[in-house]
């Protein structure tokens, strides 16, 4: 008996200074407001010894092989060791990399690079049109089953026609050629590499870029040590890189604060304000061209109306939703490509207006709603945007149930669904990024009448005959007026069917500490780090 | 307890006319002792009370969200803070109590009574209907309680109805081992000994004559047993296979609100803290009964 008295008063006191605790640090939390933070750009520089870098990154690291990789991340590694002949700045606007400059023709069917001379790969290969022959040859082949052999399956024929000469030709007219050959997955690989380790290239990458390949342990992290032969002066400015998989959210910020990583990335929208600003940290937001949207079947009922449609994207409050879900960290859409993407076209978004979208239903005859069903990944980042779809869509008496699902069971019941008929899905949310940063990549698979399931990702199952003649046209010329023309139109056409939801354009969020320079993400969440520079 | 006999002295004097006492009585006497388990038994029945009025003392409703309200920290006007919705979480947890309580009787409820059945039929029949319930519940017992049920949800889909049924069918083996081993005891006293040997029916001596004596036990093991359910169904919210937004389930509220435990900590704190006293005061009950209940306890 005198334990459990013990017990008691121990317990009792316990709780006491739970809710003390609880009172006081609920005290000072605040609403985290992006625009409102103290200027973390005057905290003084954090101290840093050596001349090393840790990157923190999200997930475990697939693939070095370009060609055989499709997540955005293994490609950012790649970026520090591999080359392309063209590739993207810091805005994704197209830039000459490792060609001087290079010319399309006006049919849209063949492309030549002038290549730079003097450039080595990491194991002494010269780089000449020779080699990037072989590597195109290599993805362009279906036989060798690349990730990526969909983005080259349009080359009819490559040629060397000199030394520093490099030709393309294609199958037919394709006007966003060139941005595939900015897209990582046209990142040159040394031709001896290539013969010397086969399909095994994917662990031995060997580029021009200005940090070579040291060793990857791939339970624990990656390492790239510095080019002292890199042909741009000046690079690299570090003695290696570190990048580190670390998949839980608090785990990476923790390593940012106490100095372990010098660069974190992604940082979770929630924790971005509390840490900004201290200990020589600085978040870094910027607009992504990663699309927030929820599609809607527009083959099922009620979803094949018009009119139902524009309803929903009347009833939801965007400029909430953003606040609620992204914590701030975004922009509201306002046309089906975000405004990173090229041919981008800016459209006027729905107005919240819950009286119009009343209407339009009750024109539809739902004026009583009906009940329907989201779809979506079981992340809380999509679990919390489910539920506030669920919530606004209830004041015009719409019933939505939120049903979260594994990546697994996503697959099998949208993307490989067979037949348009059988497809169960009413309402899905889901996001696009075009990491080619053009306007086709950003419409084509996901509007396209020819898109559906399981050939693209078009979920909503849309299909417009205007459209699909438009996306036609904007691929069939080279000539950026014409493809602009083309373009505009279809933004404007599709953004008033609303076979989507429109919601938001994320940022993408980055931590570092104020030493580093240099580091930084695409719009497309790519990571760019072969730039990185240590200011002391 | 030193004042304990002093009562007890004052009582013994005072009921001098009792002659006999029912075993409820019984039961009172040694329970209303233990002040803890009294505590306990004062604070289940007021989460009953908050569960039956729930809607209307709650303060806000608890799905109306408010988004000029999000994330906001306990005050007067929001006892336990608002959620990522601006939903109050106070209006919350009452609601969430109801939900709670109901995952946690219904499903101890289901395995009691099947757990019993089995436990009588294989402690009375033995032989090889004995060894064969014995051996699936040893199979069920292989697997962890919280996996088991992680595997009936995989197979049934998630929800909340489906939680009960997960819960319940993991406490069965538990129940069943329990009943049995008391069966197995009682059967072999002289009064069934001597039911039987006037012709009492099986079905009538399980009941009538095993069933009663094993209750005790059955009773201390249920309310135990509602506090391992109430956390295993928030678990399996929590790891979103049990209720589903917009649900005010606890451990569903948990799970919402792990992204800001740094930032917000209320949000998790609350619900937290109500399994936490809620599990702990179905705990503490069972030990009371426990104490009160076993005859080898003597005071």
């Amino acid at each position: 008996m005198f334990k459990k008295r013990c017990l008691f008063v121990w317990l009792t006191s316990l709780l006491a200074v739970l809710l003390v605790l609880a009172g006081c640090s609920g005290s000072t939390s605040k609403e985290p407001n992006p625009s409102k933070n103290a200027n973390p750009k005057n905290q003084s520089l954090a101290k840093k010894e050596g001349n090393s870098l840790t990157i923190a990154i999200k997930d475990n690291l697939v693939s070095m092989d370009p060609q055989d990789t499709n997540d955005t991340l293994s490609g950012s590694i790649q970026s520090t060791m591999l080359e392309g002949l063209v590739g993207f700045d810091k805005d994704m606007k197209m830039i000459p990399v490792l060609a001087e400059s290079y010319k399309a023709s006006k049919d849209a069917k063949e492309i030549t690079f002038n290549l730079r001379k003097g450039i080595k790969f990491h194991d002494g290969a010269p780089f000449n049109a020779k080699a990037v022959k072989v590597n195109i040859d290599r993805v362009a082949n279906p036989d060798n089953k690349l990730k990526r052999y969909s983005m080259f399956e349009l080359v009819e024929k490559t040629e060397a026609i000199d030394d520093y000469t490099f030709k393309v030709t294609l199958k037919k007219p394709f006007g966003a050629m060139l941005n595939n050959f900015a897209h990582p997955a046209a990142r040159i690989m040394s031709p001896k590499a290539i013969k010397k380790y086969g399909k095994d290239v994917a662990t031995h990458p060997v580029g021009t870029g200005p940090f070579k390949f040291s060793e990857w342990d791939q339970s624990d992290h990656l390492t790239v040590v510095k080019n002292p032969d890199y042909w741009q002066a000046g690079l690299p400015k570090v003695d290696d890189i570190k990048f580190k998989p670390v998949p839980e959210n608090g785990a990476r910020v923790a390593m940012l604060q106490t100095g372990e990583a010098d660069f974190i990335y992604p940082i979770p929208t929630e924790q971005a304000a509390q840490i900004n600003g201290k200990n020589g940290i600085v978040v870094e937001n910027k607009p992504s061209i990663v699309a927030r949207y929820m599609s809607m079947n527009t083959t099922k009922k009620p979803f094949n109306d018009v009119r139902v449609r524009q309803a929903i994207n009347y009833a939801i409050n965007k400029e909430a939703f953003l606040k609620v879900v992204y914590r701030g960290y975004g922009s509201e859409m306002d046309s089906i490509i975000p405004e990173g993407l090229q041919f981008y076209s800016k459209q006027t978004p729905y107005p919240y207006d819950l009286e119009k979208a009343k209407k339009l239903l009750k024109e539809a005859g739902y004026e009583n709603g009906f009940e329907t069903k989201v779809w979506g990944a079981n992340n809380s980042d999509a679990m919390k945007a489910m539920e506030f779809i669920q919530q606004q869509l209830s004041q015009v008496g719409i019933k939505v149930n939120v049903v979260p699902m594994e990546s697994g069971t996503l697959s099998d019941k949208i993307w490989s669904v067979q037949n348009a008929k059988d497809a169960e899905v009413e309402l899905y949310y889901g996001g696009w990024s075009s990491s080619t940063g053009d306007a086709d990549w950003g419409i084509r698979p996901l509007l396209a009448g020819d898109s559906a399931p399981p050939t693209s990702y078009n979920v909503s199952y849309y299909e417009n005959k205007k459209v699909d003649e438009l996306i036609d046209a904007g691929l069939q010329t080279a000539d950026q007026e014409k493809r602009k023309e083309a373009y505009a139109e279809m933004q404007e056409i599709i953004w008033k069917d609303a076979p989507w939801a429109y919601l938001m354009v994320e940022d993408t969020m980055a931590g570092k500490k104020n030493y580093l320079e240099g580091v930084y993400l695409l719009p497309d969440g790519a990571l760019s780090a072969s730039e990185a520079e240590i200011k002391r | 307890m030193k004042n304990g006999t002093v009562d007890l002295h004052i009582k013994d004097g005072r009921q001098e006319a009792e002659k006999v006492r029912t075993p409820f009585l019984e039961f009172w006497r040694k329970f209303k002792k233990q002040r803890i388990a009294m505590i306990a038994a004062f604070f289940i029945g007021f989460l009953f009370i908050v569960a039956l009025l729930g809607p209307f003392i709650a303060p806000y409703s608890a799905v109306e969200p408010d988004y000029e309200n999000i994330l906001s920290s306990p005050s007067m006007q929001h006892l336990a803070g608002t959620d990522a919705f601006g939903r109050d979480i106070f209006s919350r947890i009452i609601e969430g109590t109801r939900i709670s309580l109901f995952v946690g009787l219904s499903s101890v409820f289901f395995s009691a009574v099947l757990g019993t059945i089995l436990g009588l039929v294989s402690g009375y029949y033995g032989g090889w209907l004995d060894n064969m319930i014995m051996r699936i519940c040893d199979v069920l017992f292989a697997f962890p309680g919280i996996l088991l049920a992680i595997g009936i949800i995989a197979i049934l889909g998630p929800g909340l109805g489906n939680v009960v049924i997960a819960v319940a069918i993991f406490g069965i083996p538990t129940f069943a081992r329990i009943v049995r081993s008391s069966t197995l005891s009682i059967k072999e006293t002289l009064y069934v000994e001597s039911a039987r040997s006037v012709g009492a029916s099986a079905k009538r001596i399980i009941f009538k004559h095993i069933f009663p004596s094993t209750l005790s036990s059955i009773i201390v093991y249920f309310t135990m047993r509602i506090g391992t359910a109430i956390l295993t169904a928030a678990s399996l919210s929590f790891l979103g296979l049990g209720a589903q937004p917009p649900s005010p389930e606890w451990g569903a509220m948990l799970s919402a609100g792990r992204d800001f435990l740094n930032t917000a900590p209320h949000v998790t704190f609350f619900p937290g803290l109500s399994i936490f006293i809620t599990v702990l005061a179905f705990n503490l009950l069972g030990d009371g009964l426990r104490d009160a209940l076993d005859p080898k306890m003597k005071d």
